[in-house]
């Protein structure tokens, strides 16, 4: 009984982050070494040129470059590790999430 | 690969610039105006985000106006060390080339060899670098050592007008000028385009543009 129960929720667990995974239309990134205007504009080249992106948005303030998918799409996170690396930044966390980017765009920069 | 090529830029020998390298695929173009002293423009083109080919012209003329150098050149710049943190970026760039360079104090046309290193550390409102060039030739050996210390009065987006107020001071040998020359500039950025100017010590306007795209 007790093996029924651990499967059960281990169970809906999974279904609940692969639902999450397949529902989620943005990854968010944050990205060491964003400084300069020519960082983003080199790595929105780069993630432009995907062929799973819709839109792009980086903030340099935040640390943060955010990636809109095409509809069930997606890029791991190893391909978007090396996208960056080879863009010359650094990788630091990625997110994947429902945000839209014209919020993400919206939104103030935290207050360092 | 990366060190050797390092070498290589270095054996070589070349002049000023603010990065080489924007970035991957990426075209820098560059035009700087120096109090008098040097006008200089170049073009590169970055394969890679470490490297980057291109071309250049450099025009030195010594304080006094008794001579000129003319110098156009090829050059290669290499991205030898990149440091990335949450809120920073420093870098090491060496680079090094080859020009044929005809001056007001010789007759006809020398082989140059042009080579440098930088030195760059940045935030969003903080920027310090400090670089070397070389030009040398059987008729002339000049060095231009920089190092600029940049305050932004805010912190900028990147669709946002970028403001900096840098310091800079400059040294040059080779009989170009005596003594430091220094000098207070304003820059903006925003997207692809960069623009600075300002002033030196003897009143003399320095100004520089680049843009990548």
């Amino acid at each position: 009984m007790k093996h029924y129960i651990v499967s059960a929720i281990v169970a809906i667990a999974l279904l609940g982050a692969s639902s999450t995974a397949l529902a989620a239309s943005t990854i968010e990134m944050q990205v060491d070494g964003l400084v300069c205007a020519f960082c983003a504009q080199g790595i929105e080249k780069k993630l432009r040129a995907e062929g799973a992106t819709a839109d792009v948005f980086v903030s340099l303030e935040r640390g943060l470059v955010a990636v809109a998918l095409k509809p069930g799409q997606d890029i791991t996170d190893a391909a978007l590790g090396k996208l960056l690396t080879e863009a010359g930044y650094t990788l630091r966390t990625t997110k994947r999430t429902d945000a839209k980017l014209e919020e993400l765009r919206a939104a103030p920069a935290e207050k360092k | 690969m990366r060190n050797y090529i390092a070498l290589l830029a270095l054996s070589c020998a070349t002049p000023a610039a603010a990065k080489p390298i924007a970035f991957q695929n990426g075209v820098t173009m560059m035009a700087e105006y120096g109090a008098g002293t040097m006008l200089e423009t170049q073009a590169f083109y970055a394969p890679q985000y470490w490297y980057s080919v291109g071309a250049g012209y450099l025009r030195l003329e010594d304080e006094d106006r008794t001579f000129t150098r003319d110098i156009p050149y090829a050059r290669a710049n290499l991205l030898v060390k990149r440091w990335n943190t949450p809120g920073a970026q420093a870098n090491v760039f060496a680079y090094g080339g080859l020009g044929a360079a005809r001056g007001s104090d010789f007759e006809g046309t020398e082989l140059a060899t042009n080579a440098g290193l930088q030195f760059d550390a940045e935030s969003l409102r903080w920027y310090g670098s400090a670089k070397v060039d070389w030009q040398r030739s059987d008729e002339f050996d000049h060095r231009i050592d920089t190092a600029q210390l940049g305050i932004a009065p805010y912190k900028h987006d990147y669709n946002k007008l970028a403001t900096w107020v840098v310091l800079q001071g400059r040294h040059y040998t080779g009989g170009l000028y005596d003594g430091i020359e220094a000098a207070v500039l304003l820059r903006f950025f925003r997207g692809p385009l960069w623009v600075e100017a300002g002033v030196t010590n003897d009143g003399y306007p320095q100004a520089m543009v680049m843009f990548n795209y």
